[in-house]
């Protein structure tokens, strides 16, 4: 097993929303009355990361990730709690703490913007201090792996988003830190694109050993890349442990899918609820509660009552899944 | 420091590729330079020397002025947008001073205006205006080094201006009058010679006169050695007092910073 490298203990951080009015009305009242609102953005989170762990952070706008992550990249102070990352207190001992650790906002550039990606790693080679050769070697690798050389030396206000993602990418991780954020890295990127960025960090996890803390709302990121998912919403986590923990812990409800010989069919099986597939009346779709209605019994009542041409059992999507955790229906033990 | 000189460098490089813009700056500087001349021409009459001093200083100080205002330019903006944008989360990532960041980029800044603006225009200024030659090579390397200091003097004070966007989120009107304090209480519209007596004596006890006025002075030659000394010790007295203070608005901002955005 191996060391745990992020110790976070019940970090809280609240802001100060300035309540503006609409309007001109609003407008002047605001200058002579200013309101606000305090709203706890993080409340009470703790977790701990092993090294060389992946994990994936995931929760509606607003639940916290972003906040978290600013909290344990040194950029926020939290109000209170501690953060212990690879011996660093993050906001304390930032500039010093900040060289060991890759950061990529999805939603923020950090390469400049008259400039060519290449220009802007050589000022990266110099703020890092990054040796020549591993300078070299990194560069060449990230340029192979993301497909950047066909622009690497063109303006990056020339680039398409994709690539200016990939070109930020290789920015955060030149000088080879230890451990990497990304915080929504696949934001507005097409299929393609996300493929390339994601293969990309699953390649790197993989082969250096690199922690990393991974936030997005696009399921298929967690799948793909993360073994481990912590689920945050308001402030709170909901949930830490393993993808397939969340289907097999909090899921108990199963879909049938049925195509009948007979569409005039009438059916009754109690505790389970039946609607027509949209696209066929001899479809039928059977949703239950797998700790109420056990599958076997709903098997043998359709199969003993009715003629049936096809049957599948799915297990729902894993976004549905985290849609009804958001939402409240299911509740988390 | 290399790491601090290359933010400079960008800066430089990136005001290379705008070559209309430099162009149009010698046109404003060279403008601003001709208004001040013709105004004091004007005032002059034919009198060569008004209170002692003569029209020949009087340009020569605009020339100075507008030289270091040339290697003041700076992107007051800087913090401001980036508090406004919320790229301050990239800048924070950086194992970098931040502060001594911006100065290198400030100064990268001022360099490229006074080569590609200042430089050009004292050429042309020199064929219609009379200019003062320096006062000796000794108080020319003093004079360089005032003005540094002076540099100094004025980015602190942008920079603690700035720095209250961390509470504001919107400075420019500050900015704005800070401007316009600096820019008569330092001697860069009037020259301080003209200014009356009380307001002269009440600038003594402000950081503005360290700006402008101290290297135009040792330029000129008008002050003697220890007279040089103690204005030498006056700037570094406000450098320090205003490093403190920027010191001071840096930390506690820092510590309330709301990152806009994503």
């Amino acid at each position: 097993m191996s060391q745990t490298i992020i110790d976070v203990r019940n970090i809280c951080k609240t802001f100060k929303i300035h309540k503006r009015g609409t309007g001109f009305k609003g407008a002047v009242s605001n200058v002579f009355h200013p309101r606000y609102e305090y709203k706890k953005a993080v409340n009470d989170i703790s977790f701990n990361i092993r090294e060389g762990e992946m994990v994936g952070f995931i929760g509606p706008n607003g639940a916290g990730k972003s906040t978290t992550v600013k909290m344990l990249s040194g950029i926020l102070y939290p109000d209170s709690g501690s953060i212990n990352v690879a011996g660093y207190i993050p906001h304390r001992q930032r500039k010093q703490y900040v060289a060991n650790i890759g950061v990529v906002f999805g939603q923020k550039s950090q390469i400049s913007w008259d400039l060519s990606p290449l220009d802007s790693y050589e000022l990266i080679r110099h703020i890092y201090k990054i040796p020549p050769t591993l300078y070299k070697q990194n560069l060449e690798r990230f340029t192979e792996l993301l497909d950047m050389g066909g622009f690497i030396n063109q303006p990056v206000r020339q680039l398409s988003l994709g690539q200016r993602m990939r070109a930020d990418i290789a920015a955060s991780l030149l000088h080879s830190p230890k451990i990497v954020f990304f915080d929504e890295p696949t934001i507005g990127i097409d299929v393609v694109g996300k493929d390339k960025i994601r293969k990309f960090i699953k390649t790197l996890n993989q082969t250096d050993n690199i922690t990393m803390i991974f936030t997005t709302h696009d399921m298929q990121d967690i799948e793909k890349t993360c073994d481990r998912l912590i689920i945050i919403d308001d402030g709170k986590k909901l949930y830490d442990g393993s993808l397939e923990g969340v289907k097999r812990n909090y899921v108990s409800s199963r879909i049938i899918e049925v195509e009948l010989e007979d569409s005039h069919t009438e059916f009754d099986i109690p505790n389970v609820t039946i609607s027509d597939a949209n696209n066929s009346k001899m479809k039928k779709i059977i949703s239950f509660d797998a700790e109420k209605v056990s599958i076997n019994y709903v098997m043998s009542e359709l199969i003993n009552n009715h003629s049936v041409r096809d049957i599948s059992i799915k297990e729902p999507e894993i976004d549905a899944i985290i849609r009804d955790i958001y939402e409240g229906r299911i509740v988390m033990r | 420091m290399n790491t601090y000189l290359q933010f400079a460098a960008i800066k430089f490089r990136n005001n290379m590729a705008y070559r209309f813009e430099y162009v149009m700056g010698i046109l404003s500087t060279l403008l601003s330079f001709v208004v001040y001349w013709s105004i004091y021409r004007a005032l002059y009459g034919t009198e060569e020397v008004v209170d002692g001093v003569t029209f020949s200083m009087v340009a020569t100080n605009f020339i100075i002025s507008l030289g270091l205002n040339n290697a003041f330019a700076k992107n007051e903006m800087f913090l401001q947008d980036k508090i406004k944008q919320g790229t301050i989360a990239n800048e924070l990532l950086k194992p970098v001073n931040f502060k001594l960041r911006m100065l290198f980029e400030d100064f990268g800044e001022g360099l490229f205006r006074v080569i590609f603006n200042f430089l050009p225009t004292v050429i042309i200024a020199m064929f219609f205006a009379e200019l003062q030659a320096p006062s000796g090579t000794l108080n020319m390397m003093l004079c360089i080094i005032s003005a540094i200091l002076g540099y100094i003097v004025l980015w602190l004070i942008s920079f603690i201006v700035q720095s209250w966007s961390f509470w504001l989120f919107s400075v420019w009107g500050l900015i704005t009058i800070k401007n316009v304090f600096v820019n008569i209480l330092a001697g860069a519209f009037i020259p301080m010679w003209f200014m009356p007596a009380w307001l002269r004596d009440f600038i003594k006890f402000t950081p503005f006169d360290s700006i402008y006025f101290t290297p135009v002075q040792i330029y000129l030659g008008e002050l003697n050695g220890y007279e040089i000394v103690i204005n030498f010790a006056r700037q570094i007295f406000w450098i320090l007092i205003l490093y403190a203070l920027s010191e001071l608005f840096w930390r506690r901002g820092i510590k309330k910073l709301v990152v806009q955005g994503g």
